[in-house]
């Protein structure tokens, strides 16, 4: 029973005005959260391509996070939008790939959401356990 | 060729190296592939660690520089510059990966935290491999400044940059600028008076040649980019002329309309036409204006309800009557007899009741000598175009008499001997007596119009004899004259009467008949009035019987009550099925029982029970069911008629078929009430004059008003009883004399009183008429700017909290417990006392009465506190202090003041010797929040005092202190429109809802937005000196850009990629900055990088992988994400 403990990989694309200086201020103000979430910084949620989500999976991760401003509040004045679109699509193409819907999060975190980052982070990483690895790259390369 | 990388990993002090083994992180990055150099250094960003790469480039020949450290958003322009200057491009060369905020300072375990920092240095090692040359495109800046906000922070640094010679828009949503400083009375904490130190800023504002000012404007759009702007600015109409107004103020003194002032925060009323306080900056007066009042817009001929009323308030009954006069000839008519749709919308109902606007308008026409009632100016037109009425009802003389003033010459033609048609004919004098028709149309033949009467036109001369005579243009308005019939057995017996008929009898006879025992058929206006003169001309009994039940009477209610109170009876849903005739008389009817009137489209279709009858025995049967336009005029024209006698035109000009014929009223509409008929008759006249004058009738024809937002119902209207209309006894109403008598003054000023102003501005025009330099334009429409500029500083300012919802501290509900700002606005010399501190009368929030003898002060109310704001405001305390000793000063030294306070933090130059000094005045520190504020005595010394409940946290105890003022140091709050100006601006919001500086230490005037700054208390709660000092911060950063003259744009913008588009176009539909045109020449979409701002909305989609955001390429996020994942992979 010592097998150790499942540590998902979750690869986060983030927005550079919003939830990415939400994770540095989750840092200035030391919010501390599982070391699991790995950051790629994208100058808008919008710009996130899908083949960048699948590329993930495929490569191995567990979970792609996505994080956008609060509708409305846009620095590109839609492309979270765009994001939202987006996923909804692609939550319907990952499941029938055997990918669940809960690999994929997009959430909207603003600049000033530090905690919000650190409990979405936690939240995900805490979900990801209870799905266990995602079976897809192993599948994939076998 | 072989990439030779270089990885430096900086210990920031301990910050990184307390949770990241970084040595150990170098030796590992110094086995990747191409990796020639990774060392670990104690601060990167110092000058010996720049120093380090930049040697190390030549040194090693490195192609390539990975520096892990803090976030790129704090340093990744500082190692960006090292590593140009160490001779390669710095965006093809250099990534900067964060192990600081997201490694070092999230994470607490040393062999996770060293591990994830590995995993993404691997991932910018890859990532940087993969990078492209690019250059930053350079453009120029305009050197305007748009500040957004005039308070203290706005005039500053708009005073800064135009002194530096630049030139300023500053924009402000209020009337003046000055904001929340210049509402103030003193400063703390060397009591200077605000205004003293204020207006002269304000003025020098007003008057630098640099500074563009746009007072009650505002921005609706920022479109452009950092040093090349677009602003579309609003500019509320003032209704007043700036460049004429002298700011003399005789406008203002003859406003009749009331509402609270903004500006002294309810404590003071202001007029409709007002200036928020005597030093406005500008000195230019503005008119208030909400959509038109709801009675205005629901009357059919748009008749200023709110103006009159408001000019009855003034007790100036003449200008009302003409401001009547503007929209229909017949106050004292329709003060009578109209049916009142304005009352029914009337906003007072929310109050009490409506309005009683009708007979306010009787009421202001009976007061005046309609013989002596002056004309209108009027400029006459050609002889040539003359214009013929038929018809003197109600749309004949109105269109005659809007053509009259107009300047036409009008020739009315009646075929009966007396005008006025079925106001004459139809309404029973005891409703309208005869002489206030005529008084009235008497003042319309003064205006010119010639009324010949007994002259019919059809059959000796016809509507084609009129145009041949020369009028020019002929306006139909015979009515509906003709009575409806029952169409059952026994009408035309002897003792059976028509409705219509009978009364035309009586009204111009005076010889109408009936016999003791009358019914009545029919259920609307005609029918009740058949029955109630038939009861006066000698009818015992009078029965009136109708198919509608009694809420679906199409009779207007107060008339049916009037009936039945003259005793006539009412018996609903019954259908005449026959009349009984004996000899040749009626002897009776037989009824059935009406089931239902209309179907279930509204249409009228009567169903009867057929089994359920009765037979009423009477003597003479009054038939009132409808009526029927007359054709004879008709005769021998070619005239566009309906089958049924009706004229067709068109609904809204009133224009036939026929050129140069309009008709209206009721020969058109059908039986209606008299100011529809009023309302035809005017748009008639309006294009009778656009045909006659060549214009199109439609083109730009003013719409009716429109619109809901109307002024809040003004917390001082209490409910008040409706006026009632006195009216002759009972007993008496034997003949015709008039059964109402109309109010007396005292209660027409009374009920005028009771208006809400809905419109704020009453359109009155008391004001046009008294400004002598004819600056008041009421027409004027808002106005549109835009204004080109290289950088924007928002000064926007806070709102105060509103300590409503607190119940805890009864403000609202106890007179005398006060907001800090009404506070400052009482000790303000032009606020409501002239400065005075005096408690406000309960019965009357406008009255203030007599000094304090104990006020207590309450800090933090909705600061510190976790339900309402965690910050803290950091100007109350000290304010606070200010306020003690302005009582102390101003009340006298015996005025016993209690501070409630958490802390007191009085941190600025000169505060905590202002706060000994207050205390050396005998003002009483007690350190405890208060919690309550309650008016139940306990003890005969609270009795008729406030209470202040609190605990001496110093003692430990709990106070109960009885005072006679309370204030209440609220939070300042983020605007109530923050979330839409961030949005206009592209600021962020922080967590307390300020805008979002930059950096909170670093950058503290620059936002999200390149070229957009931030000053004032819009970023957080600021005192005065701060809020100066960071807007004089935000004008040295917007010089600082305009001084350049030149800015550089980032280039991580898209590229399409020329060999691979499709020229599918969705990009182009996707770009949200119009950035992509397509080649029609080449097929292919094509980027203008001065335009795109990078966001990737089209690389995104672009489903062939044309379009590419440079730096932020499919290869490059490719490689971080296989380099984060590599372990897991090849595990």
């Amino acid at each position: 029973m010592s097998e150790k403990q499942f540590e998902p990989n979750i690869v986060a694309f983030l927005c550079n005005w919003c939830t990415f200086t939400a994770a540095d201020l989750a840092g200035t103000s030391r919010l501390i959260y599982p070391s699991n979430v790995k950051i790629i910084r994208m100058m808008c949620s919008g710009m996130v391509d899908p083949k960048y989500v699948l590329k993930s999976f495929l490569e191995g991760a567990d979970g792609v996070f996505i994080g956008g401003c609060w509708p409305g509040d846009c620095h590109y004045i839609n492309g979270n939008m765009k994001a939202r679109r987006r996923v909804a699509l692609m939550h319907e193409v990952l499941e029938r790939f055997g990918i669940e819907r809960d690999r994929l999060w997009l959430r909207w975190v603003a600049a000033s959401e530090g905690n919000a980052f650190a409990d979405t982070v936690t939240a995900m990483t805490g979900r990801l356990k209870e799905l266990g690895p995602c079976r897809v790259s192993r599948e994939a390369v076998a | 060729m072989q990439e030779r990388i270089g990885f430096y990993i900086c210990h920031c002090g301990i910050n990184i190296a307390s949770r990241v083994r970084c040595p150990e992180v170098a030796e590992y990055v110094a086995t990747l592939p191409d990796v020639v150099v990774s060392r670990d250094y104690l601060f990167m960003c110092s000058d010996p660690g720049q120093e380090l790469i930049e040697k190390d480039i030549p040194a090693y020949g490195l192609t390539r520089v990975v520096v892990a450290s803090c976030s790129p958003r704090m340093h990744e322009n500082t190692f960006r510059g090292a590593v140009a200057r160490g001779g390669l491009n710095p965006f093809r060369c250099f990534h900067h990966v964060c192990v600081r905020e997201h490694v070092s300072w999230v994470h607490t375990d040393m062999d996770e935290a060293t591990e994830k920092a590995k995993t993404l240095v691997r991932a910018g090692v890859r990532r940087v491999a993969r990078q492209a040359d690019l250059f930053p495109n350079t453009f120029p800046v305009n050197p305007n400044t748009l500040i957004v906000g005039g308070g203290i922070a706005g005039m500053q640094a708009a005073l800064d940059i135009a002194s530096a010679g630049y030139h300023v828009y500053l924009v402000e949503k209020q009337p003046t600028i000055g904001g929340h400083m210049l509402q103030y009375d003193k400063t703390f904490p060397t009591l200077d008076c605000a205004a003293c130190i204020g207006t002269p800023k304000m003025v020098s504002v007003g008057q630098n040649k640099n500074i563009d000012l746009l007072t009650y404007a505002e921005v609706e759009e920022l479109s452009g980019f950092i040093g090349n702007y677009t602003a579309r600015v609003r500019k509320k109409a003032r209704y007043i002329d700036a460049s004429k107004c002298t700011g003399c103020g005789e406008c203002t003194k003859v406003c009749p309309v009331d509402k609270p002032n903004e500006w002294d925060v309810g404590t003071l009323k202001r007029h409709a036409v007002y200036r928020s306080f005597p030093q406005a900056v500008p000195i230019t007066f503005v008119i208030d204006k909400n959509d038109r009042a709801p009675c205005v817009q629901t009357c059919p001929a748009q008749t200023n309800a709110q103006g009159y009323i408001a000019l009855i308030k003034a007790g100036k009954y003449l200008e009302a009557t003409q401001l009547i006069l503007e929209k229909l000839p017949f106050p004292g008519s329709l003060g009578r007899v109209c049916p009142a749709p304005c009352e029914a919308v009337c906003r007072r109902k929310k109050v009490d009741e409506p309005l009683s606007i009708r007979n306010l308008k009787r009421f202001a026409a009976d007061q005046v000598d309609w013989d002596s009632l002056p004309l209108p100016p009027i400029e006459k037109k050609s002889e040539d175009d003359r214009v013929a009425v038929i018809g003197s009802g109600p749309a004949g003389l109105s269109a005659a008499y809007f053509l009259a003033r107009m300047g036409y010459p009008v020739s009315v033609f009646e075929a009966l001997g007396v005008a006025g048609g079925m106001m004459r004919t139809g309404i029973p004098d005891y409703r309208l007596p005869p002489a206030i028709l005529e008084r009235e149309i008497k003042y319309i033949e003064r205006l010119g119009v010639n009324l010949h009467l007994n002259t019919p036109i059809g059959k000796d001369r016809t509507v084609d004899d009129l145009f041949h005579q020369g009028f020019r243009a002929v306006f139909v308005a015979t009515g509906t004259h003709g009575d409806a019939k029952l169409g059952i057995p026994g009408e035309d017996a002897q003792g059976v009467m028509a409705g219509v008929a009978f009364l035309k009898r009586q009204n111009l006879a005076g010889d109408a008949r009936v016999g003791e025992d009358v019914v009545v058929i029919g259920g609307g206006a005609v029918a009740i009035d058949v029955a109630r003169v038939a009861r006066r001309i000698g009818a015992k009994r009078v029965r009136l019987y109708c198919l509608e039940a009694c809420h679906e009477m199409p009779a207007w209610e107060e008339e049916v009550h009037a009936a039945k109170a003259e005793g006539i009876e009412i018996h609903n849903t019954w259908g005449p099925a026959q009349i009984l005739v004996s000899e040749g008389k009626a002897r009776g009817i037989e009824f059935k029982r009406c089931t239902r009137v209309f179907d279930d489209k509204k249409r009228f279709s009567p169903a009867y029970d057929e089994a359920q009858r009765q037979e009423v025995c009477c003597d003479t049967v009054l038939v009132a069911i409808g009526q029927r336009p007359d054709t004879s005029w008709a005769e021998g024209s070619n005239v566009p008629l309906h089958p049924r006698g009706y004229v067709q035109a068109d609904e809204r000009t009133f224009a036939t078929e026929r050129p140069g014929l309009f008709a209206g009223g009721e020969v058109y509409t059908g039986p209606s009430i008299v100011v529809q008929a009023v309302a035809n008759g005017h748009e008639a006249a309006i294009s009778i004059d656009r045909y006659l004058r060549g214009e199109d009738l439609l083109e730009a024809r003013p719409e009716r008003p429109k619109g809901e937002q109307w002024n809040p119902i003004p917390d001082d209207a209490l409910p008040t009883p409706r006026a009632k209309m006195p009216e002759i006894a009972l007993d008496q109403r034997q003949g015709f004399e008039e059964v109402e008598l109309g109010f007396t003054e005292a209660q027409a000023l009374e009920e005028a009183s009771r208006c809400i102003a809905c419109g704020t501005c009453s359109e009155c025009m008391l004001c046009v008429a008294n400004c002598k330099a004819q600056a008041i334009d009421h027409s004027m429409k808002d106005e549109v700017l835009n204004l080109d500029v290289g950088s924007v500083i928002v000064a926007t300012g806070f709102d105060p909290l509103d300590p409503t919802p607190m119940h805890e501290y009864g403000y609202g509900k106890y007179s005398n417990v006060y907001t800090n700002l009404e506070f400052e606005r009482l000790s303000n010399a032009t606020g409501p006392t002239a400065g005075a501190l005096l408690m406000r009368d309960p019965e009357n929030r406008y009255h203030f009465t007599s000094p304090p003898s104990s006020v207590a002060i309450l800090h933090c109310i909705g600061s510190r506190d976790v339900n309402h704001h965690e910050y803290c405001s950091r100007t109350c305390c000290m304010y606070a202090l200010k306020y003690a000793h302005l009582l102390k000063d101003k009340v006298g030294h015996d005025v016993l003041v209690y501070n409630f306070y958490i802390d007191m933090r009085c941190f600025g130059k000169g505060y905590e010797e202002f706060y000994r000094r207050i205390q050396g005045e005998g003002v009483r520190m007690v350190r405890g929040k208060a919690t309550r504020v309650t008016d139940e005595a306990e003890s005969p010394e609270e009795e008729g005092k406030l209470v202040v409940e609190a605990e001496d946290t110093l003692t430990g105890k709990l106070l109960r202190v009885p005072v006679d003022m309370v204030v209440l140091c609220t939070a300042m709050e983020p605007r109530k429109d923050t979330v839409d100006v961030a949005r206009t601006f592209g600021i962020s919001i922080g967590g307390d809802g300020f805008f979002l500086e930059e950096h909170p230490k670093l950058e503290p005037v620059s936002t999200a937005t390149a070229g957009v700054f931030l000053a004032g208390a819009c970023q957080g709660p600021k005192d005065i000196p701060d809020t100066v000092a960071q807007a004089k911060a935000a004008a040295s950063m917007a010089q600082a850009l305009t001084s350049l003259g030149r800015v550089e744009v980032q280039p991580m913008v898209s590229s399409i990629d020329e060999d691979i588009c499709v020229g599918c176009k969705v990009c182009i539909g996707l770009c949200p900055y119009s950035a992509i045109e397509f080649d029609d020449r080449r097929g292919i979409s094509v980027v203008n990088d001065a335009v795109c701002k990078g966001c990737g909305s089209c690389a995104g989609y672009c489903p062939s992988g044309a379009a590419k955001i440079r730096h932020f390429t499919d290869r490059q996020i490719f490689g971080e994400i296989e380099g984060l994942l590599v372990a897991r992979s090849a595990s």
